[in-house]
């Protein structure tokens, strides 16, 4: 409203007249916040919080009171600056604002055993911190995976190797204050310069009020553990009047396909066998729904894509003896989702392909191949004691290594054998049945990247760089060195599963670095590409935003990624049918649709060459979502130790706003001259109501008649 | 309003107590007719206007039923006879009120035949009204204490769970 | 602590009008009554000018600053002319019903003479607009900040609950002056009632320099005042008897109400 603010300048002070009072009957309803507020406060919208996120027996993430965590703002720019907020200043509790490259263990620890900070603000560090950074532990999904104490005691709790040597276990913490990351560099600057104007003494001394303060809000309704919070959440459900429920389990969708058509509704016969290539969709970071995981999940999963593409392409597909089936499992971060879930329903018959059909198993790990050319291979040590399986895996490292010959860019190498898997949705299968696979990463070891799981796994993590001076379109097709090394990546896995499905003619396979290169252009730097939205349903076309995707699993329904891996699916592997739009949405309208194999999808199409609009069409696929929804809901096992149990707190309000404070000083002084007002004119008034007598004559005439 | 209500109220006092008339049983329901008083279902007083103005009416009103003072001593251990044995209902308030509204009667008032009986309803009335308020109070104190270490059954007892504490 | 200058406000802006309603109002239903009927009549005032207002706004949906500006004082003009304009509305329904009371008065006399109505008409007008245009600003003073963070002065709250003590204040004494003008029928001092509360409207505009338009208007309240006080029948010598406490029939006379 410009007349608010411009009524807000003239009359700000008194507000004496009716005016503004006009505003507060009339417009209040139609203005976003009311003018006094707006000269009191600086809301800070690009920020993202670390929330609550809880397992069968702890919290971990964030919280505030509920009406906010106030303090007074102090810049910590280097750690010697802490000091202040530690011990010296005088006006606790403070509100840090955290250079990115000090939000570490270290520093934390400090700030965790004291009662004088309020809450955190990070600030994005630029460039990315040299030392690595990763907010997860050291062991990820450790307990979950097929190592126990009871078998493989030996690999259990990562003994022999800790995969991520940088993880702080930060993301794993339970913390009783706020922590905001500031997203947008321009508000970092805006705190900055008001922290610079009134927060800072003169030669280090105290400085003078008003003084310049943040409040964050995150208020966490779950606490404890999902068993409580579940239990909570049902208990209010069935008997309260007012059902409040405290948290959601995490749960997304998987995405997969199969090289040829199989009955969806149905069941593989005994003697069908699949062969599983697998990856993951999701990663995390220590604060919500950011989770870039550039090198975690989207060069693995965008590499398995061009392997659907290429496989797709490659001839006599349809005569292959075995079918290829491409797994994108979701929720894999928090103790194997997705996995676990499609184990659980290929054990119950609720998944068209049962365990016992699996041939062999194919995962790609982290693949992004920055610092060598060479591809490890990690196989089970445990299930290859069973000579059967030894065997079926040598012929599977076999069948890799020989797929890369001639492929530029990749070398096949075998990991130790006596070395434990690294943490895969693999080793939920393992758990289950032992089956012959393998996972395909670029470390032999510890993980190379050194931001696994932080906001810091950008596409600069993965050295995906482009000229500058390229249109986004020319960006979409420009084919970087990471895309070349992807490509050949997905050029091996497609001819080594061509090959395990029985086909002969390897060579044939081959994967479009083009295709890569979109997809890390779609995926890492902008969603919103033409590209992106010709595959898309148009009601989805919303979900793509102008940066990269998020890949945090949520607690409803597919997140944007889901949708855009499975159309970006459909799209690769699917053909192009000639239906109109609603048979293409209710295929039973159509006689030559088969519901049951196929999936139709109603996508946008590409625009129009005139320039007017888009070319809708009907895609044909194989592409379809499956539940990942952890099995210990499904069972009502809140404090399941076989299965992920993580929740998400539910909260009604996140939000940072700045602002100056008064002094205790003053507002004491205010309420001591609003007390001797009110006392001084109690004692006036009651003595010229006493004297009013004498101090107003009235007329002689008691004449009130007159009037 | 005086001058309408004044006048006109005593002419009409069967529109003013009709109400009364259907509510209240017996000698009562008569009484508050004559004098055109009527108790709601609340049992709450309500005073036609024409009695805000005593000067209209042609004689002083006697104070209601509620006031001690104008019932018989019979009435007097009635009430406080229902009273006390009300509060067994799990009504402990009825106990509270029972000894708030008879301890003049039972203890500081001139001797009466039935006093001694009051006293009695009375004093029993105090002590059921201890009990709970000492059960009460340790309840409600051991459940806030412990609420949280119960875990599920703290849950299962809450009414209202708190968010975000445990 | 921010409660405090929740308080510390509230208490200055109608700390004042508090204590004339406890000794000189809550002891009197009629009084009661005819003071929520002014703040009634006021509420009326605004609503109206609200509503030209919200007029004017939606059909110059401009952007333009000066234009604004320039809608705003046309608003404030509006909005005083109507308010003064329900203050006469206000008196002549009192004059009927002064006679109504009066015939049904046993007594010779009204039971409330139309001096002590004038009073307590402009305490409710007062009551009522001061209310109206604290209410939001004290709801943000609890909030943990204070204004500032813009370079406003810091001093807005404060500045705020003195404007608004004036106004109240204002209204009582433009109450008083205004109903013995129409009972006198003295046009001048109506007319100056009315240039004076435009005069402290317009001062509003000379925020956020708060010191210059606080000293205004409260030089202006002790004209009026002081005007006031003689308008209800003081005068000096009163004055002066009442400070000496010469008055012998203090006591007895301190029976009755004003």
């Amino acid at each position: 409203m410009a007349t608010a603010g411009g009524g807000g300048g003239a009359a700000s002070g008194g507000r004496r007249t009716c005016l503004l009072l006009c505003f507060v009957s009339l417009l209040a309803g139609l203005c976003q916040a009311n003018s006094v507020e707006r000269k009191i406060y600086i809301p800070l919208n690009r920020t993202a919080p670390c929330v609550r996120l809880l397992n069968a027996t702890h919290q971990i993430g964030c919280q505030s009171s509920i009406s906010g965590d106030t303090g007074v703002i102090h810049v910590v720019e280097e750690e010697e600056d802490l000091q202040w907020v530690l011990t010296d200043g005088p006006n606790p509790p403070y509100m840090v604002l955290l250079e990115g490259k000090l939000f570490n263990r270290k520093l934390m620890d400090k700030l965790k055993g004291t009662q004088r900070i309020s809450g955190l603000a990070v600030a994005v560090a630029k460039p990315s911190p040299v030392d690595g950074f990763s907010p997860s532990v050291e062991c990820p999904n450790d307990g979950f995976g097929i190592y126990s104490d009871s078998y493989g005691s030996e690999y259990a709790h990562c003994k022999k190797l800790r995969w991520n040597p940088e993880g702080n276990g930060l993301a794993y913490e339970d913390f009783d204050f706020p922590i905001f990351l500031l997203e947008d560099e321009n508000e970092t600057q805006i705190i900055k310069q008001c922290y610079w104007d009134h927060n800072r003494g003169v030669n280090g001394s105290a400085p003078a009020y008003p003084l310049c303060a943040m409040q964050l809000f995150s208020h966490m309704h779950a606490v404890t553990s999902t068993v409580t919070c579940m239990r909570r959440s049902a208990i209010q459900s069935t008997f309260s009047i007012n059902p409040e429920v405290v948290c959601d389990p995490l749960a997304d969708f998987n995405v997969w396909n199969t090289l040829n058509p199989l009955n969806a509704s149905g069941k593989l016969e005994p003697g069908d066998k699949v062969i599983i290539a697998a990856t993951r969709l999701d990663s995390r970071s220590f604060f919500w729904n950011v989770a870039p995981g550039a090198e975690s999940a989207v060069g693995s999963f965008i590499t398995q894509l061009a392997v659907a593409e290429a496989l797709q392409k490659a001839p006599d597909v349809a005569a292959l003896p075995r079918n290829v089936m491409f797994v994108f499992f979701q929720g894999e971060t928090f103790d194997y989702i997705g996995s676990s879930r499609m184990v659980y329903d290929m054990e119950k018959g609720k998944f068209p392909v049962q365990l016992e059909n699996i041939h062999s198993f194919v995962e790609l790990g982290q693949v992004a191949l920055k610092n060598s050319s060479d591809l490890w291979m990690h196989t089970d040590p445990m299930s290859q004691r069973d000579e059967s399986i030894y065997t079926e895996v040598q012929n599977l490292l076999a069948i890799l290594k020989n797929s890369s010959n001639g492929v530029p860019n990749v070398t096949m190498k075998e990991a130790n054998s006596q070395n434990s898997l690294p943490p895969s949705s693999f080793q939920r299968f393992l758990r289950s049945q032992n089956i012959s696979g393998v996972v395909l990463t670029d470390h032999p070891l510890a993980f190379y990247n050194r931001y696994y799981q932080s906001i810091y796994d950008t596409a600069e993590n993965i050295g995906l760089k482009y000229p500058p001076t390229l249109t986004p379109d020319q960006a979409m097709d420009f084919v970087t060195d990471i895309a070349k090394s992807l490509a050949s990546v997905a050029t091996v896995l497609g001819r080594a599963l061509y090959q395990l499905a029985g086909g002969t003619n390897h060579t044939a396979v081959e994967a479009d670095p083009v295709t890569v290169s979109r997809l890390l252009y779609g995926f890492l730097v902008k969603a919103n590409n033409s590209w992106f939205q010709s595959v898309i349903r148009q009601d989805l076309k919303v979900f793509l935003g102008d940066g990269p995707l998020q890949h945090y699993i949520a607690v409803s329904s597919p997140i944007n990624t889901t949708y855009v891996v499975q159309y970006v699916l459909a799209n690769l592997t699917g053909t192009v049918v000639n239906l109109t739009r609603e048979q293409c949405q209710d295929p039973k309208k159509a006689q030559d649709a088969n519901k049951d194999l196929y999936e139709y999808a109603w996508v946008q199409g590409p625009e129009d060459p005139s320039g007017t609009g888009r070319l809708p069409q009907c895609v044909r696929s194989t592409a379809r979502l499956a539940k990942a929804v952890s099995p210990a809901f499904e069972l009502q096992q809140w404090g399941s130790s076989e299965y992920s149990t993580w929740t998400e707190s539910r909260w009604k309000d996140i939000r940072a706003r700045i602002f100056l404070v008064a002094s205790k000083e003053l507002e004491f002084v205010t309420l001591i001259v609003g007390l001797s007002i009110l006392f001084v004119s109690l004692i006036v008034t009651y003595f010229i109501n006493a004297k009013a007598d004498i101090l107003f004559t009235t007329p002689r005439e008691p004449g009130a008649v007159s009037y | 309003m005086r001058a309408e209500d004044g006048p006109q109220a005593p002419e009409s006092p069967a529109a003013l107590g009709a109400s009364a008339l259907r509510k209240e049983e017996g000698k009562a329901a008569e009484d508050s007719y004559r004098l055109g008083l009527t108790y709601d279902s609340g049992g709450r007083l309500e005073i036609p206007t024409h009695l805000l103005f005593p000067a209209a009416l042609p004689r002083p009103s006697p104070g209601p039923r509620m006031n001690l003072e104008r019932v018989s001593n019979e009435e007097k251990l009635n009430l406080c006879r229902k009273y006390y044995l009300g509060g067994f209902a799990l009504l402990p308030f009825l106990w509270l009120v029972n000894v708030l509204w008879f301890f003049r009667e039972a203890f500081l008032a001139p001797a009466y035949e039935e006093q001694g009986q009051i006293k009695g309803y009375v004093w029993r009335s105090a002590l059921g009204l201890v009990f709970w308020l000492v059960a009460l109070t340790s309840w409600i104190t051991i459940f806030q204490i412990n609420r949280a270490r119960w875990g599920a059954l703290g849950d299962y007892l809450s009414f209202t769970i708190p968010l975000g504490i445990p | 602590m921010t409660a405090a200058v929740f308080f510390g406000c509230t208490f200055i802006a109608f700390g004042p009008a508090l204590a004339l309603y406890v000794f000189t109002i809550a002891s009197d239903p009629l009084r009661i009554i005819f003071l929520i009927a002014g703040a009634f009549f006021w509420l009326v005032s605004l609503l109206l000018s609200s509503l030209i207002w919200f007029v004017a706004v939606t059909l110059s949906s401009t952007k333009d600053e000066s234009v604004q500006k320039g809608l705003l004082i046309f608003g404030v003009l509006c909005s005083v002319i109507i308010q003064e304009v329900f203050r006469f509305a206000y008196y002549r329904l009192l004059k009927k019903a002064n006679k109504g009371l009066m015939t049904i008065s046993q007594e010779e006399t009204s039971p409330i003479s139309i001096r002590q109505l004038a009073y307590v008409s402009g305490l409710g007008f007062g009551i009522m607009s001061g209310v109206f245009s604290l209410v939001n600003i004290l709801s943000d003073s609890l909030g943990p900040g204070i204004v500032g963070i813009h370079g406003d002065p810091p001093q807005f709250f404060l500045a705020s609950a003195f404007m608004t003590l004036v106004m109240v204040l204002l209204h009582v004494f433009w109450g008083v002056v205004f109903f013995d003008a129409c009972e006198t029928k003295n046009w001048w001092a109506l007319i100056v009632v009315i240039v004076s509360h435009l005069l402290v409207s317009g001062l509003t505009f000379l925020n956020p320099y708060y010191k210059a338009s606080l000293v205004a208007s409260y030089v202006i309240m002790l004209l009026m005042g002081i005007w006031a006080f003689f308008t209800a029948g003081g005068s000096c010598r009163n004055l002066k008897r009442c400070l000496l406490c010469r008055d012998k029939d203090f006591l007895l006379s301190n029976q009755r109400a004003r």
